[in-house]
């Protein structure tokens, strides 16, 4: 029984010795002690948010991580980092560092290479670490074009100007085509014509509004660019929506525009006067669809932020 | 008045009954320090007798041990993995089942079972020593029992809770990699470097520190508590009683303190 | 009773007991084993040597509970002699012995001994002294 127990321990021992020095050595291996380890040091205008320990990734994968933190003596920010060996090759000249702070999750480095048949990058290099931080200026940018969308669809909602006005229109017109036809509109020239003559200029002041509202989009997304593209540091997706607003708004100008037209033709009534209201019908639809077009848009930007960050990150510029 | 001035004398009574204890502790843990750097101590009688607690306390158990932390792994590994796909934070799963389970709950689980198995044993057999008079026996044939008795269980212990800490982890270890990636290598590279994030080397010492530490408690602490325990054989269960309260809270103050040096 | 306590003095007392969970051959060889840093073999080898001196080899592997009142006794007796003391100090033989006629049972052990010391103290109640004539 001694000796069993004897035996017994001193395979347990063992064991335990064993796996302990074993779980050190893989401890060891992971921290890169056996190999020779890539060291970068990244510059940036604040270590908010970077702390030791955060990784670098490249498409996803884990490559090395962030190793201190430190303020040089003239104040700036030092942060040191180690990649291992594998992930070395994957660092070019060439190569962008993004801080990517999502709202839930941990922090990491993002590393892109554009062109993978530059140069490596050399061992003790220092790069530029961009900080750009969606989370914060983004909201900001969807409460703007929020604000434009609610105004479009002020002016073109069922019981707004657009609408009453293009009731309007149509009335006239129904009433020039209807019984007395046209004899009515010429014996009632002068009672008739001034709310259509009003029309027409109350729908001219909305297309200035219109496409001043425009402008102020477009103004926005040239300012977008300037101040996130810049940076390559807003996602595919924000770029994406942006272009649909604009898209949204072009489109609700031109059907603006048609209405200014298809109103001018409406002053001579004598030409084609069923054609007018069939095409009165369809623009009513038309802008009923832009409006919808903005409630999907909206919806859509609010979905995409700020829980949606993933899919579009991986895309490389 | 008589009964503020009865309150600070229970007050006092209270922190003097405290102070004794403390000391005799303290005193009992110099000892076996004192005891264990002399050289004298290491022959191959000593040895004999730790690895025969080591058998006790550790390979006895070790079956049953391997179950309760597949069975306790398996639970926490699945809870953590599933809510943290529900919020979006699976990529912090991995650094969250090391960190709450291979660093703070297994050991403390360890630490908990043998103080529960062995340390409960300890102080009856030191209160049933001690109440029989063995111990005046063995001092006065100048055996020390510190050598023979006490030094081995204290020693099998710390062995006993950092082997089993060991097993438990490694097992926990490869249960988190098959429950996270399962059976292929692909997620190997993440997971080293999860593992590399979260042990560094103080870590790494913290955690041996923080066996031992859960290893003296189990042990001396019943041991002192048998120790103190009146002549009379009605006064062993009470012995044991407050000997396992001291090991409860001293492992809760051991773990309390790791984390505060740990976190903040 | 404080004089006999002292490091010149090995005593057999019904107040010293044999450490419970160890056999009488393990209870002995502490002494050996720790006191005087013989190796585990040797220790066992000089209690089992003792033992059968005494006479009492069949106890060798016996627990304290395990024993009837003369084994306790010898094991007890074994483990003061190998103690090597100038004295020895037999202590109310009769609480230890209480189930046979002990002066002769002592007298018999006391023949069997060859080593030191060759002459026991006995320490008894004075209403018992008719038992030893």
């Amino acid at each position: 029984m001694f000796k069993n127990l004897h035996l017994k321990v001193g395979l347990f021992v063992i064991t335990v010795l064993v796996l302990a020095l074993a779980f050190l050595a893989y401890v060891l291996h992971a921290r890169g002690f056996f190999e020779q380890r890539m060291h970068l040091q990244l510059a940036a205008a604040s270590a908010e948010g970077i702390t030791p320990g955060m990784p670098l990734t490249f498409s996803g994968m884990s490559i090395g991580q962030v190793t201190s933190v430190d303020l040089n003596d003239a104040g700036g920010i030092v942060i040191k980092s180690e990649i291992s060996q594998s992930g070395a090759k994957w660092l070019r000249t060439d190569s962008t560092f993004n801080l990517d702070k999502p709202l839930v999750g941990g922090a990491k480095i993002k590393v892109s290479s554009p062109d993978l048949s530059s140069p490596q990058l050399p061992d003790g290099s220092t790069v530029l670490l961009q900080i750009s931080d969606p989370a914060q200026e983004i909201p900001a940018l969807i409460e703007r074009v929020k604000n434009i969308l609610a105004n479009v669809e002020h002016i073109t909602r069922q019981d707004g100007e657009l609408n009453s006005t293009l009731a309007n229109a149509n009335t006239i017109t129904a009433r020039m085509s209807g019984k007395y036809g046209v004899l009515e509109g010429v014996l009632g020239s002068e009672e008739n014509a001034r709310p259509v003559v009003e029309s027409l200029k109350n729908l001219e002041g909305l297309t200035a509004k219109l496409n001043e509202v425009s402008a102020k989009v477009d103004a926005m997304l040239v300012k977008t660019d300037r101040w996130l593209f810049a940076e390559d540091g807003v996602s595919e997706q924000s770029r994406q929506a942006l272009a649909q607003v604009r898209a949204m708004l072009v489109d609700a100008q031109g059907s603006l525009k048609r209405v200014d037209e298809l109103l001018k033709n409406a002053v001579d009534i004598s030409a084609n006067v069923k054609d007018g209201t069939q095409d009165l019908a369809k623009l009513r639809a038309d802008i009923d669809d832009s409006v919808r077009k903005a409630n999907d848009l909206l919806n859509d930007i609010n979905r995409m932020w700020p829980f949606g960050s993933d899919a579009a990150d991986m895309k490389l510029p | 008045m008589e009964f503020l001035l009865n309150f600070v004398e229970r007050t006092g009574a209270k922190a003097v009954g405290w102070w004794n204890t403390s000391y005799g502790v303290l005193a009992f843990l110099s000892e076996v320090l004192s005891t264990l750097a002399r050289p004298a101590t290491w022959n191959r009688a000593t040895l004999d007798t730790i690895v025969k607690q080591i058998y006790f306390t550790a390979v006895q158990i070790l079956h049953i041990y391997l179950i309760y932390v597949l069975a306790i792994s398996w639970v926490i590994i699945t809870i953590t993995l599933s809510t943290a796909r529900d919020v979006g934070l699976f990529d912090a799963a991995t650094e969250m089942i090391i960190r709450v389970l291979l660093l703070e709950l297994l050991p403390f689980l360890t630490a908990l079972l043998i103080a529960l198995r062995s340390g409960s044993a300890i102080n009856t057999e030191v209160a049933l020593m001690k109440v029989n008079n063995e111990l005046d026996a063995l001092s006065h044939c100048k055996v020390e029992p510190m050598q023979f008795e006490f030094l081995p269980r204290i020693a099998g212990g710390i062995a006993s809770v950092i082997g089993l800490t060991v097993l438990g982890g490694v097992l926990t270890l490869f249960l988190a990699y098959l429950s996270i990636y399962g059976l292929s290598a692909s997620g190997f590279q993440a997971f080293s470097n999860t593992i590399s994030t979260v042990f560094s080397v103080g870590v790494l010492i913290g955690l041996g520190v923080k066996c031992v530490f859960f290893g003296l408690a189990v042990t001396t602490l019943p041991m002192a508590a048998g120790l103190e325990t009146p002549k009379k054989l009605f006064m062993v269960p009470v012995s044991v009683l407050r000997g396992m309260m001291r090991v409860f809270l001293a492992l809760v103050l051991i773990e309390v303190l790791s984390l505060t040096l740990e976190y903040i | 009773m404080k004089s006999l306590a002292d490091e010149q003095t090995a005593q057999v007392s019904p107040d010293l007991p044999l450490r419970a969970n160890l056999s009488a051959r393990e209870n002995i060889a502490l002494i050996p084993l720790y006191q005087k840093h013989f190796d585990a073999a040797e220790a066992s080898r000089q209690a089992q040597a003792l033992l059968e001196q005494l006479g009492f080899a069949s106890i060798a592997d016996k627990r304290d509970p395990d024993m009837n009142p003369s084994e306790r006794f010898a094991a007890k007796l074994a483990r003061a002699l190998i103690l090597r003391r100038p004295r020895l100090v037999i202590e109310r033989p009769g609480a230890m012995l209480y189930d046979i006629h002990y002066p002769v049972f002592l007298r018999g052990l006391a023949a069997r001994y060859e080593g030191k010391p060759e002459k026991w103290e006995v320490f008894d109640f004075d209403w018992n002294r008719p038992l030893y004539s």
